[in-house]
């Protein structure tokens, strides 16, 4: 076989396994399944790691970047089809990919740039509430709303960064902080935001077709309406992690690492890092919103309940989980911290109190992840040099 | 507005700011002697509180529930049992992380923080509502026209000051305070002079986290309620006034604590909304850091080049 | 001689009552070495810092060639030519060697986000070119370090990290390079062949001119065509090796005399 079709063959069994565990771990119901999968999956990544096995896999999706979003792609699509009649799969999947969508924004920002923001879950309430607002008071196509609302947020985001830039990393922490606890109340006592009752949301329509109807396949059965927001959830995760894979291979990403590891080394080399800072923390602030944006037209409903403070701390131990800057990481740690406490209902009460433990071991045993970030591959193919 | 409203507001005031210095206090300690931000404070702040209030539940079993004798009981229990979480916190998850990242300690204390307060919610008895906190300094007052002067809020301003004042003492005057300035200084040297690092830290930790459980203990007699998600805006509202005042600073602290009272008193009277208080103190805040990054009274600088 | 091409006239560092360094005069021409020594505290690296802007000078006029580039920005002083190591190597080190020395190389690249999300050309082109160039100059340090242009900086040696950050500093063909005490967690044969090779690879950098901070006289003695002594925070004798190395002020300073 040639190194190529190796190569092939490497992605497809990944992308196969990876869409199989999908299926089963968001269709099962039994307890014990659940917690065996979950179980599975941290120790199958842990000796994957561990045996080289994902190294080559990443080495073939780098030689082949295309045909690895082509696999990638097929497999999703596949996900969607095969759970087509399950209104809560399709929702936990559509969730599980909004909410990787705002991690890989913390990844931008925490992970490349050493911003640490503690009110991921306020930027994608941003763009929740605008999404809201302007359905309700405008004409402006769906489509454009998710962008605008994206827009909101990276605007509303890059205020807030103008005090952090003349101050070091625990200042700015608290900003962030304070933002988020501020936020929330402001949503509470905001009337005309709908106070803490919240705010209606039209379901999406596209030229005309409403995303909120069931599609009848005739004799086939039905597909959930959720399917459709599970597809451009899906779609606007793997834009996103596409984006975020070619930022972090361009002289961009360097200088966002550059900023991260030592702000006195880089200013020193030419490096502009309030100028880095801002692009990062802004770009990531989109992403949020617009993850916001599609979460508040698929749930119909928003209110500040969905976005406390700890929930942001939530999506800290999501970027953690994974590995600090390794965007791959996120996919597995979003679907285990979204999915986990919905479908094993023991620990619904104590997910927060959970995941806290969790990433305190993680920080003191483990500090790069399940999928530690590895070297900057500029072009395809690199490691083969 | 007439002499006594304004005089109240300025009594609640003052009681504010006592809290927050306490709090604050220990956010400087800690940034002192480790150059760390834990971000669990606040929480240790709200856990001080119900270990008093676990402690009075204890007291009422053997009938003596009531009066000076009993809040002094459960004041002691709260910041002995904080001080020693705060040691072991030190000890545990501080220490161990000394060279690692300081965005990973803010991360794990932050985390630490999260855990205390859900551990509270759920398995503390009817943890996740509001707790009422038993009345048990002398209900008396003074009246002075339409100003009704409460002897346990002068009290707890008295208890309040007379401990940041102490602590202060102690790091100024004592042996063991002179260890804690020498870590401060240069960890390194003082550890050559013979001084046992970790157990400063250690002592540090456990001071700054009874300043909590006293200040979560104040709030609790002020306010007569406690809830378990009381220290995260405590906590936060510690750091602004430390951070404000200049970290690394006792004075700084209490300016800082002090201010952040005010604004928020200002921002009562202004607002109509009661919850617009904390927006108007915040957008201060972050407003004066913009403006002085390293606080009103300078940290000393720590970046070597 | 050529004209100076680097000229500090006064400068002066304040923190707070103390003056770190006190009325700096200082002139160096290109092609020269120039040694800065001093007792512990003495300014030199105040110096350094000041003159790359990442402290601000209170009065002192700095001029590189015909441009003042006194209190400019870290930033602007970089893009003028002037790069810097320091005392305490600070490289990424979680990245690769390769990144390592392309944030050196910072004014060389492309940085717009258009081309270095989409189309990439130009960002391809760039990134052959530099990991060619990259290992050519790593070479002239030493070889076997110029294979590991992927591996990640934390799995290097002492030494070769002490390599990758001066290349880093010459990647970018400065006008000026400032070297702040390269022998520091080095052995002497370490040191000494770090300083052969430097003096080598300056052979191919035509113009350069080095400051060097260093506490090893051997290596001062050897390498430098001038001196510059400071003690607290002021110039006190300024020649040759052999002239400086007998002043009695600078015999005084170093043994603590008054």
């Amino acid at each position: 076989m040639t190194p190529g079709k190796r190569d092939f063959r490497a992605l497809i069994v990944a992308a196969g396994l990876a869409a199989l565990f999908v299926v089963l771990f968001l269709h099962l119901e039994a307890q014990w399944a659940i917690a065996l999968l979950a179980l599975g999956l941290v120790l199958g990544l842990y000796f994957a790691v561990r045996a080289g096995l994902l190294a080559r896999v990443q080495a073939a999706a780098s030689h082949h970047p295309r045909a690895a979003i082509a696999i990638n792609t097929i497999a999703g699509i596949a996900i969607i089809a095969v759970l087509r009649e399950e209104h809560f799969a399709l929702l936990m999947l559509a969730t599980v990919c909004l909410f990787v969508t705002v991690c890989l924004g913390l990844t931008i920002q925490f992970g490349y740039a050493g911003i640490v923001n503690f009110s991921g879950i306020a930027f994608f309430g941003i763009g929740a509430y605008t999404t809201a607002v302007l359905t309700a008071h405008s004409a402006i196509p769906h489509l454009l709303i998710i962008i605008v609302s994206g827009l909101v947020s990276g605007l509303i985001g890059s205020l807030l960064i103008l005090p952090m830039l003349r101050t070091r990393g625990h200042y700015a922490a608290l900003v962030t902080i304070a933002f988020g606890i501020l936020f929330r109340t402001f949503l509470e006592v905001n009337d005309t935001l709908g106070g803490p009752q919240g705010l209606k949301v039209e379901g999406m329509r596209i030229l005309g077709w409403s995303l909120n109807d069931n599609i009848s396949l005739g004799p086939l059965g039905t597909v959930s309406f959720y399917a459709s927001y599970a597809m451009l959830a899906l779609f606007v995760a793997a834009a996103a992690f596409t984006l975020i894979k070619r930022l972090e291979r361009s002289w961009i990403g360097l200088n966002l690492d550059a900023v991260r590891t030592d702000e006195t080394a880089a200013a020193s080399f030419g490096i502009d890092v309030p100028r880095w800072k801002i692009f990062a923390f802004t770009a990531g602030n989109c992403l949020a919103g617009v993850a916001g944006a599609i979460y508040a037209m698929m749930s119909g409903y928003i209110a500040p309940a969905s976005f406390n403070f700890g929930d942001s701390l939530l999506l800290v131990s999501i970027v953690l989980l994974g590995g600090s800057g390794s965007a791959l990481g996120v996919l597995p740690a979003a679907l285990l911290v979204v999915v986990l406490p919905e479908k094993l209902q023991i620990i619904q009460e104590y997910r927060l109190l959970l995941f806290a433990v969790l990433v305190i071991l993680i920080l003191r045993f483990r500090p790069d992840g399940l999928l530690p970030r590895t070297m900057r591959e500029y072009l395809p193919g690199w490691g083969r040099k | 507005m007439d002499f006594g409203l304004v005089a109240q507001y300025l009594l609640n005031g003052i009681v504010l700011g006592v809290i927050y210095s306490m709090v604050a206090a220990g956010f400087t300690l800690f940034f002192g002697v480790l150059n760390v931000i834990k971000f669990s404070h606040g929480d240790v702040v709200m856990a001080g509180a119900f270990t008093a209030l676990a402690a009075f539940a204890g007291l009422e079993l053997l009938d003596a529930g009531v009066g000076m004798f009993a809040a002094l009981i459960i004041t002691v229990a709260g910041i002995v049992a904080m001080a020693t979480l705060g040691a072991v916190l030190a000890r545990m998850l501080i220490l161990p992380l000394r060279n690692a990242p300081p965005l990973n300690t803010l991360l794990i204390t932050l985390m630490f923080g999260l855990a205390l307060r859900e551990s509270v919610r759920l398995f503390y008895p009817n943890g996740s509502n509001p707790k009422p906190f038993p009345q048990l300094l002398p209900d008396l007052s003074m009246t002075f026209g339409n100003l009704a002067l409460r002897l346990d809020s002068v009290l707890l301003i008295i208890v309040g000051l007379g401990a940041i004042v102490g602590v202060h003492l102690l790091i100024q005057r004592t042996r063991i305070g002179l260890a804690v300035r020498a870590v401060a200084q240069d960890p390194e040297t003082a550890r050559i002079m013979g001084i046992n690092f970790e157990r400063v830290v250690l002592l540090t930790f456990a001071l700054g986290s009874g300043l909590a459980a006293l200040a979560g203990i104040t709030n609790g007699l002020y306010y007569s309620e406690v809830n378990f998600g009381m220290g995260l805006l405590l906590g936060v509202i510690g750091f602004s006034a430390a951070v404000v005042g200049g970290l690394g600073s006792i004075y700084g602290a209490i300016i800082g604590g002090f201010l952040f009272a005010g604004l928020q008193t200002i921002g009562a009277v202004w607002f109509a909304v009661p919850a617009y208080k904390d927006v108007f103190a915040f957008g201060c805040i972050i407003v004066l850091m913009a403006w002085k990054p390293t606080g009103l009274l300078a940290e000393r600088s720590s970046e070597r080049v | 001689m050529s004209a100076p091409t680097l000229d500090v006239t006064g400068l002066t560092v304040r923190f707070g009552g103390l003056v770190a360094l006190n009325s700096f005069d200082f002139a160096l021409r290109s092609e020269e070495l120039v040694g800065l020594i001093g007792p512990n505290g003495s300014g030199k690296t105040t110096f350094f810092n000041a003159l790359t802007g990442i402290y601000p000078p209170a009065s002192g006029r700095v001029t590189l060639g015909n441009d003042d580039i006194t209190g400019l920005q870290p930033q602007r002083i970089y893009d003028a030519g002037i790069t810097r190591t320091f005392q305490r190597l600070r490289l990424a080190l979680s990245l690769s060697v390769f990144d390592n020395l392309m944030i050196g190389n910072h004014r060389n690249l492309y940085h717009g986000i258009k081309g270095n999300l989409f189309g990439r050309k130009r960002l391809r082109q760039q990134v052959e070119e530099n990991v060619e160039s990259s290992r050519r100059l790593l070479e002239q340090f030493s070889a076997p370090l110029a294979t590991r242009l992927f591996d990640s900086v934390f799995q290097l040696p002492m030494i070769d990290r002490r390599r990758v950050e001066v290349c880093r500093a010459l990647i970018s063909s400065p006008q000026i390079l400032l070297l702040d005490e390269p022998s520091a967690g080095m052995t002497h044969e370490e040191t000494r062949a770090l300083m052969d090779d430097l003096l080598a690879s300056r052979e191919r950098m035509p113009g350069l001119a080095i400051i060097l901070i260093e506490h090893e006289m051997g290596v001062i003695e050897r390498v430098s065509d001038r001196c510059v002594v400071l003690n607290y925070g002021q110039k006190i004798a300024e020649g040759s090796y052999r002239d400086v190395s007998g002043d009695h002020k600078v015999r005084a300073a170093y043994l603590g005399e008054d």
